[in-house]
């Protein structure tokens, strides 16, 4: 990776930066540095770009909502009587 | 009012901030010494480091004398001059967070995750796959998982997320930071994989 100072920042900053910068936690200067080191690095935005998808890929609702494997719950169900019977 | 002599015959703070306000550049510096201290402890407290907890006091100091006029009567002077100064201090250590950051192997990770690369649209790719995403975020260690469960899966708000793992909110986000490229870097894992696997490319 051949660092790069656009925009103030440096490649590594920008990489430092990116999780803060998609959660939109950074104040609106910061923003604009940022935004202006990926308009002029395209490696930078392309691996923002990626990055990025893959955080609206993991925050999807089908994983949020998926269900817990049956055969787990069944196995807590009966350990669960088990124990109740035991006792 | 009432409070315009101190029982030691002192001025107080409030009076004083009237005339900082009006531009008495003594007026300034008594009321800097009379707080200073307590502003150090504060902010030496929150950066760790004297060097920087000085930094801090100076931002304070600057800001105070630059908008002592904005000072409403809600708060006591004191406290919102360490209102002023906990923000500068907790600004200069996420600006150190964030270059530490960068030294402890932030490039490493982000060399794995495929940063630089020629080819790092492959995360995005691999990670729009359901399976290979689960799999990929299977082989994390638990503060990984953790950090992304509670903040991307169930999307805990950070400071949510901070309190229920018992952890600042930077020390969250940067274990966030560094968990989405962990988790990029096993995503290009899984998709090398299952290329190799399957003998040639894939859709
Ligand atoms: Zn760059």
């Amino acid at each position: 990776m051949n660092e790069k100072t656009v925009a103030g920042l440096q490649c590594s900053e920008v990489l430092a930066l990116l999780s803060e910068y998609l959660d939109h936690e950074l104040d609106s200067a910061m923003v604009e540095r940022v935004e202006g080191h990926l308009l002029g690095c395209p490696n930078c935005e392309r691996f923002g770009r990626s990055f990025g998808s893959m955080v609206v890929s993991l925050r999807r609702d089908s994983i949020a909502s998926e269900s817990v494997d049956s055969e787990l719950v069944m196995r807590l169900l009966t350990q669960i009587d088990r124990l109740t019977t035991e006792a | 009012m009432l409070d315009r002599q101190k029982s030691d015959g002192s001025i107080s703070d409030r009076d004083l901030m009237v005339q900082v306000a009006a531009g008495d550049r003594r007026a300034f510096e008594q009321l800097a010494r009379r707080h200073a201290a307590a502003i150090l402890r504060l902010t030496r407290a929150v950066t760790g480091q004297a060097a920087t907890a000085e930094d801090a006091l100076q931002q304070t100091l600057l800001s105070v004398y630059q908008s002592a006029s904005a000072f409403r009567a809600e708060s006591s002077v004191r406290t919102w001059m360490l209102t002023i100064a906990r923000n500068a201090a907790y600004r200069i250590r996420a600006k150190s967070d964030r270059q530490s950051l960068v030294e402890e192997r932030l490039m490493e990770l982000g060399l794995g995750a495929g940063w630089g690369s020629g080819d790092p649209e492959t995360i995005a790719l691999a990670a729009e796959r359901k399976d290979t995403l689960l799999r990929a975020l299977s082989t994390l260690s638990v503060q990984d998982q953790e950090a992304l469960i509670l903040r991307d899966i169930e999307g805990l708000q950070a400071s949510e997320a901070a309190a229920l793992l018992g952890i600042g909110e930077r020390a969250l986000k940067s274990r966030l930071h560094r968990a989405r490229l962990r988790l990029a870097a096993a995503l290009r894992r899984e998709s090398e994989m299952s290329a190799s696997a399957q003998e040639g490319p894939q859709l």
